[in-house]
Order: C-alpha cells, then structure tokens, then sequence
C-alpha cells in the first residue's frame, strides 16, 4: 500500500524551549486508521498540529502525498489545510452559529473571502452539507444553534465540517476525551464509517487502550516526544503498556 | 548577588526624590520665581532621584525591603517575615510619610481653606445661584429641548461614525491577530498612535475643530468621533484579546484565509460586547457633548455657557433640569440594553 504520510526526523521546539518533538520516523498508509497513544505532554496534539501546520516544525520533513509540507509558507499552508480535516476535542465549532451554517464553514479554504463573508455559499454546497449531515445522523438538527447540541452531537457536526473539505486525510485529536463513555463509541463508530466508507485516512489521538484496540488498524506511541512503539494494537502487551504510560499504571476499560 | 530591579530602584527613587525637593522647600522657602527654574529644578529633582535609587540600592544589599521591593519583588519566594507589624519595618515608614508629604502638599497646592467656604459675601453669592436654579425659567425650555435634541444626534452620529473605524482598528490591535514580522509592527505603530489621540480629551479635540471647522454641533461631532473611535478601539481590542481559540484553530484548520478566520471565529465571539460597549458610549458622548458645547462644539452646552456668561441663573436651571432627565433616561436605557444583550 502506498504512504500518504511519510514523516523524517520531526522535530518541534517551542518558543519556551520546551522540546516536543525529538526526531519522529513513520509513515502513514493510504485507508489507515492510525491512533496515536501516550501520555498528556508527550507530544501527540503538538504532532498533529505540525502536519497540518496549525504549529511550524522546527526541523525534518513531512511528505505528504509525496510532498514536503514541512517548511511551505503563505498560500500553500492553506493548500496543505484545505486537503487534511481536523476534529478537536473540545469541538471547536461557532457557538453562535447553526450546526448547517457550521458545516459550510468546511468550504471556507475553497471559496473566495468576499463571497463567504456575505454568506454566498453555493446551493450544491448547501446539498452537501446535508448529505454530510445525513452520514453522521444528525441532519434533523440542521437549523439548530451548535452551541444547543450535546458534546458528542458537536463532534459529529465537527465530523461532517471537516468532510465537508474533501479531505484525503482527518487528523482527530482526543476526539472523545470530552465525551461520557456511551457518545465516546457513537463518535468512535462514525469514524470509523468515514474511514472504510469514504476511505479517508485518519489518524487520531486517544487515551482508552479499550477503543485503542477496537478501532485502530494500526498504533504508534509516544513518550517525551520520542517514538517507542510501532505496530499492531493486539500486540501491546502488560510490559509494552507500563512502558508507555510509566510503572504501575493501570489500564482503564471504557464500555 | 543582587539582581538589578529596575522597577524597583525607579519607584523608591522618585518617592525619595519627591520627599527631598519637599524638604529642600521647607528648608529654603523659595519664592515664585525659583519655582520657575524649570531646568534647575529638574536637576535638583533628578539629583534626589539618583540618591534615592543609591539608597534603595543600600537597602536591597542589606537585604531590607522597600516599599518598591513591596510593589515589584525582585523573587518569586514567599518569604516568612510577613508577620512584622508594619512600623517595624522601612517600607511601612517609607509609605506612611510619603503619603502625609503628599497629603501635606496637596493641601498647600489647592490653597484649601475652610475660611472661603464660611465666607459669607461669597455664601450669599451660592445662595442666589440656587434660588435661580433651584426656581427655573421655564420660558426657554423650547429651545432647551430643540438644543438638547441637537446634542443628541451630534452624540449619536460621534458614535455611528466612529463604529466602522474602531471595528478594522480592533483586530489590527489585538495581540492575538496581529502575529509575525509584518503585523507585530503595525501593532505596535497603532497601539501607540491610538493611546496618544486617547489621551488627548476630546474638550481639546473640540477646541482644535471649533477652530478648524468653525464653531458649532459640527465641530463637537467630530471631536466626539476622535474619541470614541481611540477609545472603542481600545475596548473592542481588549474583548478580542480574551476570544477562546478553539473556534479559531477550528476555522484555520479548513484551509481558511485570514480574514475569513477573523469573520467567521473571532466576530461571532466579539460582537455582544461590541454592541454592550457601542450603547454605553453613546450614554458618555451625550453627557461629553454637553461639556463639548461649553467650548464651542455646540448643543445644549454652547446654550448652558452662553446663559451662565450672563449670570441668567434661572434660565441655567431650566437647562441643568433638561440635561439631568436625558442623562438619566440614558444612562437608564443604555443599562437595560447592555443587561438584555448579556
């Protein structure tokens, strides 16, 4: 199968000096659904971040689909951004707006600034916009404001904005850590309905080793911003775990 | 090792130097025209300063606090002798006098005296003026009205104008937008250009236009929209300086411009507070407007003046009970707007 991310000796030093990232190696398959696992400060959210440019890398080179966005600057961010979703944790949609008008806003990297501003989105936008509504099963809501909907309604209208891209990729990062158990796996299905549906490639940050291992094809961990584990979720064992997350964690099952 | 404490050094040094030129007069008694010399006296302060700073500077060796150490602690560590009561210590010495000089001075400065107050030419003086005031002339309050009306408007256009303005200049003085060696720049060019037109009071505006555009409702509009539009500035500023940025990395993760970023992110988060700050300064240009008249800018203040010149103390009384009831029923009214737009 072929990468849709390659990733080469990642670094990211914040400003603080705080190191992030310490040379991160992996690549990303085309259809994956790739989770990323360690603790809070080992660097995922700061990963995420850096491939679709959200944050600037400090050195090392991100391909993706063959390119190096690592370093491109000005208009060609926006391309970067306008082919990768991203759904938050803490849902980061428009309060004040409607879960439709919410969704539109998915179009905003392909359409012109004056035209948005005055709310001209097309009519086959709009379309689209319920189709993708339809798909995370929310389109009865559609003229309700964001700010109405429960946490895990507004992660799937965060779903639906970042289809509403077209995305070859969605980065996901902590998707369900703001969310009560039961939503946790409604949200965790729809993603991964995107992910064989559409084919979209995702690679998504989580906590629980339960949904971990329901859900992802494959896993990568992190710790103090540093690659230690590659491979199979199956494969993570007692040992691999207290590795991960420090001596005497104990795992916590999420049903 | 003694770290240098700037902030520190520079307050102990100008209350020091405060309390020595204080001394130096008590001791000297200068007549007025020592007091101005203005370059010598500048150095005899800054030579007190330089002392003080010595001083502050002995102390901190010392390991004594001062009331700059107080203010502008030079550690982040709690220390434990907090305990002392505070005429045991330098600062509280320090801060006790320093406030008694000032008071001391303030005093001979406003030449205070309760005799003038008691006097009783000028007491009867006050008592005509509220026998005026206090038994209005109701004969001019048509034209009270028609002015204070004209005062309004002069209040409400001041604002409407200045809404556009401040609204482009908010986001370009936010320290949150303005990121990167282009906008930081602008930023600062902008933050400093609209503090120094801030801190010039519009009264000063109104003289500048009544002699620019000639006296009139029309130089007071303009020198209203000065102000509102540095001071709107700053205030929408502020609320987009506190706007949550999730919603923000929402937008910019779709590929989204800068500007779009700022419609579709930042405005929805901004605007009650815009409308909450643009109501109440409307509220403060009317009661503005009407000290505006006073030096020209027209309005139901050019009237006030043009009655208190003549000492017509009952036609000023129709107007003060005119001015009170719009100022009330708006500051009323803009209170109820702000709470409903909460």
């Amino acid at each position: 199968m072929e990468n849709i991310l390659q990733i080469t000796q990642l670094e990211k030093t914040y400003p603080n000096g705080v190191r992030a990232l310490k040379g991160l190696n992996f690549n990303v398959k085309k259809g994956e659904f790739l989770v990323v696992i360690g603790l809070s400060g080992s660097g995922k959210s700061t990963l995420l971040r850096c491939i679709n440019r959200l944050h600037d890398p400090t050195a090392g080179s991100i391909l993706f689909e063959d390119k190096d966005i690592a370093h491109v600057q000005g208009e060609e961010v926006r391309d970067v951004r306008k082919n990768i979703g991203m759904i938050f944790q803490h849902f980061n949609l428009i309060p004040r707006h409607t879960v439709l008008s919410n969704v539109l806003m998915g179009t905003l990297g392909r359409m012109g600034s004056l035209r948005s501003i005055f709310g001209l989105f097309s009519e086959s936008d709009k379309e689209k916009a319920m189709k993708y509504l339809q798909l995370v099963g929310i389109a009865d809501k559609a003229a309700i404001r964001a700010d109405q909907l429960s946490g895990g309604q507004q992660q799937r209208v965060a779903i639906a904005r970042a289809l509403m891209q077209e995305p070859r990729l969605l980065l996901a990062d902590e998707p369900v850590a703001s969310l009560d158990p039961a939503t946790c796996h409604t949200v965790m299905d729809y993603l991964k309905k995107v992910n064989e549906e559409l084919g979209i490639t995702i690679v998504a940050n989580l906590h629980f080793l339960s949904l971990v291992r329901q859900y992802a094809t494959r896993v990568i961990a992190l710790k103090g911003g540093e690659l230690v584990f590659e491979g199979d979720p199956k494969d993570i064992s007692e040992e691999w775990f207290q590795k991960i997350y420090g001596q005497g964690a104990k795992e916590v099952h999420i049903n | 090792m003694v770290k240098l404490n700037i902030k520190k050094l520079v307050f102990d040094a100008v209350v020091f130097a405060f309390l020595w030129c204080v001394t130096l007069v008590i001791i000297f008694r200068p007549d007025e025209d020592a007091y101005l010399l203005l370059n010598r006296n500048v150095l005899i302060f800054l030579a007190g300063a330089f002392l003080g700073a010595l001083i502050s500077f002995g102390f901190s060796l010392l390991k004594i606090k001062t009331a700059g150490e107080i203010l502008f602690p030079s550690t982040h560590q709690r220390d434990l002798s907090a305990a002392v009561p505070w005429y045991k210590t330098v600062w509280g010495w320090q801060i006790a006098v320093a406030l008694t000089a000032t008071f001391v001075v303030a005093i001979v400065k406003t030449r205070f005296s309760v005799w003038e107050i008691l006097d009783i030419d000028g007491f009867q003086g006050a008592v005509r003026l509220f026998q005026g005031v206090f038994n209005p002339n109701w004969e001019v309050l048509p034209a009270a009205v028609n002015n204070i009306i004209e005062t309004i408007f002069m209040a409400f256009l001041a604002t409407a104008l200045a809404i556009p303005f401040a609204f482009v200049l908010s986001f370009m003085c936010a320290r949150n937008i303005m990121k990167g060696p282009i906008a930081l720049p602008i930023y600062w060019f902008l933050r400093t250009f609209l503090n120094i037109t801030r801190s010039v009071e519009a009264l000063i505006w109104a003289i500048i236009f009544s002699v620019w555009v000639g006296i009139g409702p029309f130089a007071g509009m303009l020198a209203l929209m000065i102000h509102s539009i540095a001071s709107l500035a700053k205030q929408y500023s502020e609320m987009v300086e506190t706007v949550s940025e999730g919603p923000i990395e929402g937008i910019q993760s779709t590929g989204a411009t800068k500007m779009q970023t700022i419609w579709f992110a930042v405005v929805p988060q901004v605007i009650l507070p815009y409308i909450s700050f643009t109501v109440y300064r409307w509220d403060i240009n009317v009661r503005m407007a009407t000290i505006i008249g006073l030096v020209g800018g027209g309005g139901i203040g050019t009237m006030l003046i043009q009655y208190q010149g003549q000492a017509m103390w009952r036609e000023v009384g129709c107007i003060i009970v005119v001015i009170a009831i719009v100022v009330w029923l708006m500051d009323a009214a803009s209170a109820y707007i702000r709470e409903a737009l909460k």
